[in-house]
């Protein structure tokens, strides 16, 4: 549950984006600019987190009154390496801070800390995740909830798409590149899970309305619309004016399905509403899918 | 034996309602409450509890009721019940000093001979803990129910009573008054009967929790719980009394006690209790039911929405608001203007600026986007839904206990939302 230690919207004095180079940190990055926020916008390219100097460097940038959105990761996180790599990182950041505390932290997780049949997943489900990205964002969570003294707010996003992500995932990015060139969406199975998908500009305003109100606490960030990706496939392709197809495949793995109760982001931000997954998709196909990276 | 004389001490709901019973069953009974105003307030004839049926109970079998803010008038007693509610936090823990102070406070007037019998909710071992003479204490399982502790108290099913010998056979003062009840007297050590409370009340959540379930997946699938929940009751496994409406998740302080106490209970003993957080999950789930459905039916669409609150107390017939679903949605509404009515709670009760009081059902109503009714009143029955549906600006109406004729609602053009049953079965959704 979040809570919001301001009582009304005030905006941040200044926002260190720690991964502004990122699809989630690029778009907090816009919102807040747009809206005239002092941000100081850090890229790999100004600290390298893994760099041994990284907390170093980092920490004499840092102002008491900052919010620090702390959003920089190797996603997704799929061999030991990486998630040593991931901590590494995080390693850092905790250290920063605790060298130069700030007035709000702000990381953005992952709803993969929860287990995998966590049905519907609220922000008191068991966090068990079951892979190694799961695992990361869980440790990272832990790492600076246990050593910082700090306002924190975790805040765990599901599925995310827009017109920038640079993943080609398997949903609604991979779907409309696919359906753009007009080729064939195969999905796994009859792709009947249902899956929970956010647009980035919602991420964005939500992860600005959490350092307006410099909440503290846990909020997931989903629509609690489920869809399945069958679903998405058709909506891609009539998206792009029909000329794809979409084909099933042998399934390899059972059926799964992740639902959220969103009753908390209901009370965290009542006036806040996701863009339905349709209107989102629609947006994304009209600004042109960038290629994947 | 001649009829014992009984006391009651403590005259919150469980006290007073008890000792107005027993003064009905032809016992003289003293009634004891430190609160003076509290006392004076009874004797005045203005009860500080609403319960169906309690004033003219009173009045009608006052004169062998002595109410007393006197502690040493109870030396006069036989028998004399601890029965003061236990309060609870917001995580259910019982708050137990006031009982302590209480029975401290009692025992020391106590004739040689009089018995004292624990009538409140407490955990296991509470009362085998007392330092009072065992062959003299007692602990007697309360099924008080609000809005219906009238009808239980003067009708028990049964008495359930712990003792220190089940095997021995109860003193006769306390044989005379419970038999007078004529219902059976199921005698038990002091931690079974303890238990035995909770028990019940975890088989209620139980089953509610069931029908909450299931009436959930109704509204999914296109199903209809009102029409599965008769059928299940004709089955004599199941029962024609049991608890199979749906809510909007356990309320009122007393369920969610007993659970705590079994969570609290298993973790100190290594018992495997998860099926009670799952009952404590199901219930804050579905007790967000109307938040859910007025963001997708008007909030999401209308950002100055208004909306029509009917119903503060946490269930008809009661003025506690312990829980209460309703302030739990009025205090997410804050950002609306929200007009709220109740026959008993006033509007204060729901704390914000967003929060108005209304005169009346219909005003509340008036020039609402939607209207809520959260607790199901009788008298919300007899409300036109043609009348609400010409004064109010929009046309959804959430009726999560089908408090109004779901056919007339939807006659008079509304959009009727109900607890398991779909949008869909009930109509098109038109928003407002």
């Amino acid at each position: 549950m979040l809570e919001h230690t301001l009582p009304e919207a005030k905006v941040p004095s200044r926002v260190v984006i720690v991964g502004a180079g990122g699809f989630v940190g690029g778009a907090v990055r816009r919102n807040l600019e747009a809206r005239g926020v002092p941000t100081l916008a850090l890229t790999r390219a100004e600290i390298d987190l893994l760099a041994p100097d990284a907390a170093a460097k980092l920490a004499p940038l840092l102002r008491p009154t900052d919010s620090v959105l702390f959003v920089s990761a190797l996603a997704p996180t799929r061999t030991a390496a990486m998630l040593v790599d991931n901590l590494r990182m995080a390693a850092a950041v905790a250290q920063a801070l605790a060298t130069q505390p700030v007035a709000h932290l702000v990381y953005i997780s992952s709803d993969a800390v929860y287990a995998d049949d966590a049905n519907p997943v609220t922000e008191r489900s068991c966090c068990q995740p079951s892979s190694l990205h799961g695992v990361m964002h869980l440790a990272r969570e832990v790492v600076l909830r246990t050593t910082l003294k700090l306002p924190l707010a975790i805040l765990r996003p599901t599925l995310l798409y827009g017109a920038r992500d640079p993943h080609n995932g398997y949903g609604p990015n991979r779907f409309l590149r696919l359906a753009a060139k007009g080729e064939a969406i195969a999905l796994f199975g009859e792709g009947e899970e249902m899956r929970d998908h956010v647009a980035i500009d919602d991420v964005a305003a939500l992860v600005c309305a959490v350092l307006d109100r410099r909440s503290i606490g846990v909020l997931n960030i989903a629509t609690g619309r489920s869809v399945s990706f069958r679903a998405i496939a058709e909506k891609a392709v009539a998206l792009a004016g029909g000329g794809a197809s979409v084909r099933g495949t042998p399934r390899q793995n059972p059926v799964t399905h992740r639902h959220f109760d969103i009753a908390d982001c209901l009370k965290a931000f009542p006036s806040f509403h996701y863009l339905p997954l349709e209107d989102g998709m629609r947006r994304a196909a009209e600004q042109g899918m960038e290629p994947a990276r | 034996m001649t009829r014992p004389t009984v006391g009651f001490a403590g005259l919150t709901h469980l006290g007073l309602v008890s000792s107005i019973a027993a003064a009905a069953q032809g016992f003289a009974v003293i009634g004891y409450d430190a609160d003076t105003t509290r006392v004076r307030g009874i004797v005045a004839g203005k009860l500080p509890v609403v319960e169906p049926g309690l004033d003219e109970l009173a009045h009608v079998h006052g004169a062998r009721l002595r109410i007393t803010d006197r502690s040493a008038e109870l030396a006069a007693c036989d028998i004399v019940y601890i029965a003061t509610d236990v309060p609870t936090d917001d995580r259910g823990q019982s708050d137990l000093k006031g009982i302590a102070e209480l029975i401290e406070r009692v025992t020391p007037v106590l004739g040689p001979a009089a018995l004292l019998v624990v009538l409140c909710q407490v955990p296991p071992g509470f009362t085998r803990a007392l330092a009072f003479p065992k062959a003299r204490l007692f602990y007697q399982v309360e099924t008080l129910v609000f809005g219906r502790a009238v009808e239980r108290a003067l009708k028990p099913e049964r008495f359930i009573v712990g003792m220190a010998d089940p095997a021995a056979a109860l003193p006769p003062s306390l044989a005379a008054f419970l038999g007078a009840f004529g219902c059976p007297i199921l005698p038990m050590r002091y931690e079974s009967a303890e238990l035995a409370k909770i028990s019940i009340n975890c088989c209620l959540v139980a089953s509610v929790t069931v029908a909450n379930t299931l009436a959930e997946l109704s509204e999914r699938v296109g199903a209809d719980w009102s029409e599965i929940a008769p059928a299940l009751k004709l089955d004599r496994r199941i029962g024609a009394y049991s608890y199979l409406a749906p809510g909007l998740g356990i309320a009122g302080g007393n369920l969610e006690r007993d659970l705590a106490t079994v969570l609290r209970i298993a973790g100190e003993t290594g018992a495997e209790a998860s099926l009670i957080e799952a009952f404590l999950r199901n219930s804050r789930h579905r007790r967000d039911w109307a938040l859910h459905a007025l963001h997708d039916a008007v909030l999401a669409r209308k950002p100055d929405a208004a909306i029509g609150v009917l119903g503060l107390a946490y269930k008809e017939n009661t003025h506690s608001t312990k829980n209460s679903p309703s302030l739990a949605l009025i205090e997410a509404l804050a950002p609306w203007r929200v007009k709220v009515f109740d026959p008993v709670v006033p509007a204060s009760a729901a704390a914000g600026g967003h929060v108005a009081g209304a005169a009346s059902a219909y005003e509340a109503a008036r020039d609402a986007d939607a209207l809520a009714i959260m607790t199901p009143w009788p008298e919300f029955r007899a409300l036109d839904p043609a009348r609400l549906a010409r004064v109010m600006a929009g046309r959804v109406l959430l009726d999560p206990f089908r408090v109004l004729d779901e056919a007339a609602a939807k006659a008079a053009g509304l959009d009727y939302l109900t607890l398991g049953a779909p949008p869909a079965a009930t109509g098109a959704l038109t928003h407002a």
